[in-house]
């Protein structure tokens, strides 16, 4: 009984995963607007439901499950991502006039998924939730079934992310063979008297299988296409919480399990993450549709994460953290005012954007801000959590990964302000009017862009919750 | 280590070698008369009608994916099944919840008219 009390987030996700897609089955086909606003209801009732599970800290299942501050934090920022994906989807899905009940019941899923990864103490409960999160990601992703480039976006994301899914494999059952175990804390131990060369060949593999999955360069060829293809609501949550839980059991795994190899693994990410950084920010600039913009933009945040996984500290670790919250909020913002507006014009390309702020100030104000906080601009939510990244490698020493690092920084804020520009510069068409928004829309645009404020003015509060996880987190 | 896995590696080797050996001895022994009769495909014993690269309906693969759902669900009820008498209520609770998943995957496909033949 315990064991279910502990595990009660997971339990109530599935359950309202599993009911969702039973109350899309009883309801008529023309009544099913109410599974949207009972999706994000159900969410915010769970989100409530982790407050109480914040300064649990338990082991699980003899080490295959763990429930610690660390995973509690990940959860919550899966939960705040789907609860505004949610929200963006109503009218979208609508649209598309098919099989809502499924919509929201598999972006439930998804969550599960992430929600697993991001405990998993054990390499085949991790590998468990990252099939959960994928699967239900490539029938996402080719939601619009009618839409050539999302079924060729749906074909690209099951191959590529089969193969991806099959080169970490690879890398786990190397480790596995040179420790003698799946659990996540007995591979450190096992691995303090010698290290085999196929130890590092494990790590190797599994690193370029999480590469795939956090889309570092050079595994990042998936991620554009696929971006572009897919429906702009899964676009938006695919780059925010997928690429949060791919980080959450990266991180989980290379220092909690692999501290032992760490002045090896520490060159690899420290070169991936200069390549990413540097290629998702030079390819951003010639960019038309404003969705490959936000997907270069967000490997090159990928890029920006890896900095803290290079700094292998507590700091890199809290830093982290905060990048990818306010990342949820920042991004997710810029996603929302694309969904609405790819609602009302049908159209992803930038030179459309014009003259939006005439046509709604609150779009664009909202896309203003957010593209502002991932350039890092202070003083908004963004530049603070750029500072801590780059406090955290400098601290250690890597000096040319921050100036890389701060260099790419400049060259984001010309693409992103090239949008900006289109919007409160350009004229508007001259048979357009002004944009309507629901009042869900609204409210969720409203709260991004308070958030991204906030936090940029006032950080301290998320900075010390950050700080204290990280430190419980990180063993050393 | 290693030496644990060199018995596998015989074994495997051994698996490979086998049938080339068997397959190299009735090359070797039987004989050879060769009639355009014999060379010509052979399909049930009847003539071959038409081009094989023809299209398959894809509700074959639709009856296979519910068809291994439910194979896997054998494969862990038979297990329960046969230590039913040790185990818990809670195993019980358990198996119930998850056959009760199953039926809903059943009920979504048989309403989605996974199950019908057109």
């Amino acid at each position: 009984m315990e064991l279910v009390m502990s595990l009660s987030i997971e339990i109530l996700t599935a359950i309202l995963a599993t009911g969702l897609l039973i109350i899309g089955l009883v309801t008529p086909k023309d009544q099913r607007r109410g599974i949207g606003y009972l999706t994000t209801a159900g969410l915010l009732g769970i989100l409530g439901a982790t407050l109480f599970m914040n300064n649990v800290d338990k082991t699980l299942l003899d080490g295959m499950y763990i429930i610690d501050p660390y995973s509690t934090f990940f959860k919550q920022l899966f939960l705040l991502a789907a609860i505004l994906v949610s929200v963006g989807s109503y009218d979208y899905i609508r649209r598309l006039g098919y099989n809502q009940g499924e919509y929201f019941s598999l972006l439930v899923y998804a969550t599960l998924g992430m929600m697993i990864l991001a405990s998993a103490g054990d390499l085949i409960t991790l590998y468990l939730g990252l099939e959960l999160m994928t699967i239900t990601f490539f029938i996402l992703t080719a939601y619009r079934k009618k839409d050539a480039k999302s079924s060729e976006a749906g074909i690209k994301y099951v191959i590529l992310g089969a193969m991806s899914s099959a080169v970490l494999l690879y890398g786990l059952s190397l480790i596995y063979g040179a420790t003698g175990t799946t659990v996540i804390k007995d591979i450190a131990a096992a691995l303090q008297q010698d290290i085999q060369p196929i130890m590092l060949l494990g790590t190797i593999f599994v690193l370029v299988g999480f590469g795939f999955k956090i889309s570092a360069v050079p595994f990042h060829m998936w991620s554009p296409d696929i971006y572009e293809g897919a429906p702009t609501p899964v676009t938006g949550f695919l780059a925010v919480a997928s690429k949060a839980a791919g980080f959450a059991a990266m991180i989980r795994l290379f220092i909690i399990a692999l501290p032992a190899l760490q002045s090896y693994w520490v060159v690899i990410v420290m070169v991936l993450a200069a390549f990413t950084v540097l290629f998702g920010n030079f390819v951003a600039i010639p960019q038309t549709n404003i969705k490959r913009l936000l997907a270069y933009s967000s490997i090159a945040q990928a890029g920006y994460l890896l900095f803290g996984l290079v700094a292998y500290s507590a700091l890199g670790v809290a830093a982290i953290l905060f990048h990818s919250i306010l990342y949820v909020f920042a991004n997710l913002g810029a996603f929302i005012v694309v969904i609405a507006f790819g609602n009302h014009t049908g159209s992803d390309e930038i030179k459309d954007y014009s003259g939006l702020a005439r046509r709604s100030p609150l779009m664009a104000a909202v896309m203003l801000l957010s593209l502002l906080s991932l350039a890092g601009i202070p003083p908004l939510a963004g530049f603070v959590s750029k500072f801590y990244l780059f406090t955290s490698i400098i601290d250690k020493g890597y000096f040319w990964l921050a100036f890389v690092g701060i260099g790419m920084s400049m060259v984001s804020v010309y693409y992103y302000l090239v949008v900006v520009k289109v919007m409160y510069m350009g004229e508007p068409p001259e048979d357009s009017e002004p944009i309507k928004l629901p009042v869900s829309i609204q409210a969720a645009l409203y709260v991004t862009m308070f958030i991204t404020v906030f936090f940029g003015i006032y950080p301290s509060p998320l900075t010390n919750v950050a700080l204290s996880v990280a430190k419980a987190f990180f063993p050393f | 280590m290693l030496q644990n896995y060199a018995g596998v590696g015989v074994f495997f080797l051994i698996a490979a070698i086998f049938p080339l050996i068997l397959l190299a001895t009735a090359w070797l022994v039987r004989p050879k008369r060769p009639s355009p009769e014999k060379l010509s495909t052979y399909e049930c014993g009847l003539e071959t009608q038409g081009p094989t690269w023809v299209q398959f309906k894809i509700s074959y693969f639709l009856y296979a994916l519910i068809f291994v759902i439910f194979d896997v669900e054998t494969v862990f009820l038979y297990p329960w099944a046969v230590k039913f008498q040790a185990l818990t209520l809670f195993a019980f609770v358990e198996m119930i919840i998850f056959i009760g998943i199953l039926v809903i995957g059943l009920w979504y496909a048989w309403k989605e008219g996974a199950l019908e033949w057109l």
